[in-house]
């Protein structure tokens, strides 16, 4: 069965191999009249290939595999629904250690290959079974136009910009502000234009009224109620020009009565109004040149905090207490155990590459036994792979995620902040730390 | 189990529409924030409460009564209002609240394709219940704090049917006068409804306050939104009405849920109506109170708006949601201003002076507490360099 409705192909087949031509071609076909070039449509079609060979290989079956391809502004999406609940997610571990087959191939291997062939590779699994999405982005032009200087402005207003104004604005803060504080769709003006016109991203501009542009700021939604704040970045203004703040009213203004439940600033510019924000606390990064920063996150919460309950690994609970005390948070803090029940074999975790920044996040799909071995084989293999910023993030509305604290900390990881509300409860972040000593 | 989609059901401007939710009660907040004592300062409440016959009322209430239905259209109520205003009870509609009679008047004049016209930083309801009713809500902002007129001409085209003015305005207390508001009316000159949502009036002082109760005669598209919740100290029984020119109220009342309001708050509003006696003590305890804010805010150094109403806005230097957190740690419960689009704003309920005592020793402490978290920051920042 094929069917469209609107920017979007839907096909349902049988898990068997015969079909595997007919999924490739929708796929190639349905992301090449979306408006995909060429090499990025032969990736998610190589993709589509790995993940339908795997599972028809791995689970044959009469079950039927659903795909579903859409276009998105600035990218081509395809989800995989499929009703088998057996399936291992093990093989979605960067750390999958591949089970030969007869003819001495690797067959979870293609699994990993899918996924690094997207920009996005995410799964779930729920009553109605397994859904994996791959998003592969639209290829834009690196800016390369030369950038105006910005004049300053004696009397300015806050408004939405056009999208010729947010091309200057991308152009302007690569400028004045350094690289790893901006996001890395920063270096493709025309996909933050596409981004703004399908809302994955807002923004603001402070100008003159003959359209010249002191500043700007950009946020974005970033799951659970989060919005993240990519700025205010100034152009050269008076440090008394109230700008800063101005665009913060505006952002906070456009978003105090959504569902968002807070607003975090992960890669602060300096022109950040301190007084709107508190603390979480720092991140380390290493530039490109080698040189280790830290960098402040900041964050505010949108609505009068009703207070929570958390779950926390016994080892956390100190760190718990002092960052709740620090950011006055009302908590009541749970410890779940582990005591003996039966446990999956295998822990899965996704690792999600911001290669522009050099670094991983890690987050858990699923505990299991050997979750010691899973996060020292994702430490290995990213160190090798010379990758120098490895983050973990724990839910603590998710009591099993506690479960790997004790394999974090014996790994070299350290709790470093707490976001509120970062997740279904709070989010601790970890980061790996080698050089610090054990706790 | 039959699958079920709830997503697949909902119109887009639900799913876009974020659920209100309510603070937790007082005992259950006390315990998370390990306070002995709260001072409730975050809902413009009468810390007097309900004028003294209304509390007769409440308190002899015939139990037996419960197991009855109420006046479906608060007829002895109406009776009253009338009275008290000189006009014909049926001009009066009472409401669960004044929310609810928000809820009638749009989903009277409001079709498909239609918009209100109303301001970004005042009471959230009218934008609210327009969204999730499906309409447009076109937010003009505050002029200096104030309900900006010709601002909101510009944004009336020819599908909006309702301009809300919050008069006073909740949270900033500013107001239209008398020539002001019938300068608007003039220029709206009859082609949409405008209501004037005067939840505190009964708390103004000022003398050019327009008598909106007067000039509905002249201008028959002003529809009055008043409460029971403030100044008569009846929130907890959720009372309200409106009042308008007769056929425009006869078109709300089409669309008027009956016996939406029980019949312990239509006798207690009652009772309450004629006691100017309990409206001269309460704004008494509000002058005081704002005098000594005003005089403690100033030594403290923290910029304020105290207009008319029994609130003050307050700006300050950090975040108004931590500011909120550390208050409650100190037993005080304010309300944090992100949600009216006003950052770093806390609105206070100026309240008897125990209570004002507790607010200026707290918000001192948050102050120092922050002034100190910075500086460690600050030391911090240095050391790191």
């Amino acid at each position: 069965m094929l069917s469209t409705h609107g920017p979007e192909v839907r096909l349902t087949v049988q898990g068997h191999r015969a079909f595997l031509p007919v999924v490739t071609a929708a796929v190639e076909k349905a992301s090449l009249a979306f408006g995909m070039d060429e090499p990025e449509s032969l990736a998610l079609t190589l993709a589509t290939e790995e993940i339908f060979a795997y599972l028809c290989s791995s689970h044959p079956g009469e079950s039927p595999i659903e795909i579903r391809c859409t276009r998105g502004p600035y990218y081509v999406q395809e989800e995989v629904l499929f009703r088998d609940r057996e399936l291992s997610m093990r093989a979605f571990n960067l750390t999958a250690c591949p089970v030969l087959d007869e003819a001495g191939v690797c067959e979870e291997t293609g699994l990993l290959i899918a996924s690094r062939m997207v920009d996005q590779f995410r799964m779930a699994r729920d009553e109605a079974g397994f859904h994996l999405t791959l998003i592969k982005e639209k290829s834009y032009p690196v800016f390369g136009a030369s950038v105006v200087e910005a004049p300053r402005l004696e009397k300015y207003s806050v408004r939405a910009p056009d999208p010729e104004e947010i091309k200057l604005l991308v152009r302007l803060t690569h400028h004045y502000h350094p690289t790893l504080l901006l996001p890395p769709a920063f270096s493709f003006p025309g996909k933050v234009v596409d981004m703004a016109a399908g809302g994955h991203i807002c923004a603001l501009v402070a100008a003159d009224s003959a359209a010249h542009v002191g500043g700007g700021i950009f946020w974005r939604e970033a799951g659970s109620g989060m919005i993240e704040l990519f700025g205010p970045y100034l152009f050269d203004q008076r440090p008394d020009s109230g700008i800063g703040s101005a665009l913060v009213d505006g952002c906070i203004g456009a978003i105090a009565r959504t569902d968002a439940t807070g607003l975090l600033c992960r890669y602060p510019s300096p022109d950040l109004p301190s007084e709107y924000f508190e603390d979480l606390g720092n991140l380390s990064y290493r530039e490109k040149d080698g040189t280790d920063v830290e960098v402040g996150a900041y964050f505010r919460l949108l609505h009068e905090d009703p207070g929570s309950m958390v779950w926390t690994h016994p080892s956390l609970e100190s760190f718990l207490a002092r960052e709740y005390r620090r950011l006055v948070l009302a908590r009541e803090v749970r410890v779940a155990t582990w005591e003996g029940e039966a446990a999956s074999p295998f822990s899965v975790l996704l690792a999600e590459f911001d290669r522009s920044r050099g670094h991983v996040t890690l987050r858990p799909v699923w505990w299991g036994d050997d979750s010691e071995d899973t996060v020292r084989g994702y430490v290995d293999i990213l160190t090798k792979e010379g990758i120098p910023g490895v983050f973990f993030e724990m839910d603590l509305g998710r009591p099993w995620h506690g479960h790997f604290t004790p394999a974090l900390l014996r790994n070299g990881f350290e709790p470093r902040l707490l976001l509120p509300y970062g997740g279904r409860g709070d989010v601790v972040v970890f980061q790996h730390m080698p050089d610090r000593p054990l706790p | 189990m039959t699958s079920f989609s709830v997503q697949e059901l909902l119109p887009d401007y639900i799913k876009r529409f974020e659920a209100y939710i309510p603070s937790k009660p007082d005992p259950e907040l006390m315990k998370l924030y390990g306070c002995s004592r709260l001072y409730r300062l975050n809902n413009n409440e009468n810390p007097l409460g309900p004028p003294p016959a209304a509390q007769e009322v409440l308190r002899n209430w015939p139990t037996v009564q419960a197991a009855k239905y109420p006046s479906g259209d608060a007829y002895y109520l109406r009776q009253a209002l009338g009275a008290r205003f000189g006009k014909d009870a049926d001009r009066f509609l009472v409401g669960n609240g004044a929310n609810e009679v928000i809820s009638f008047v749009i989903k009277a004049f409001c079709e498909s394709g239609d918009n209100i016209v109303t301001a970004d930083r005042t009471f959230a309801v009218y934008e609210w219940i327009a969204q999730f009713s499906g309409f447009e809500a076109r937010l003009v902002p505050l002029r200096d704090y104030a309900f900006d007129d010709q601002g909101m001409l510009e944004r009336m085209d020819a599908r909006t049917k309702i301009v809300f003015i919050c008069n006073p305005n909740n949270p900033t207390g500013t107001y239209w006068n008398r020539d002001k508001l019938c300068s608007f009316l003039d220029a709206v000159a009859g082609k949409r409804v405008v209501v004037a949502d005067e939840a505190y009036c009964e708390f103004v002082e000022s003398e050019d306050y327009p008598d909106s109760m007067t000039l509905m005669d002249e201008y028959p598209n002003l529809i009055v939104f008043r409460t029971f919740s403030k100044m008569y100290g009846l929130a907890g029984l959720r009372i309200g009405y409106l009042a308008g020119d007769s056929e425009v109220v006869d078109a709300v009342r089409r669309t008027c849920v009956v016996y939406s309001v029980n019949t312990m708050a239509q006798e207690a509003a009652l009772a309450a109506l004629g006691d100017d006696e309990h409206i001269f003590r309460t704004r008494q305890m509000v002058r005081e109170g704002k005098e000594f804010l005003r005089k403690e805010l100033n030594r403290l150094g923290l910029p304020f708006i105290a207009g008319e109403g029994n609130f003050v806005m307050i700006r300050l230097p950090m975040s108004d949601t931590l500011a909120y957190r550390k208050l409650m740690t100190h037993g005080v419960m304010v309300r944090a201003m992100t949600g009216f689009r006003c950052p770093n704003h806390i609105r206070v309920t100026v309240s008897t002076m125990d209570a004002m005592d507790a607010f200026v020793e707290a918000m001192e402490k948050t102050l120092a507490s922050e002034t100190s978290n910075k500086r460690r920051a600050g030391a911090v920042a240095v050391e790191n360099r």
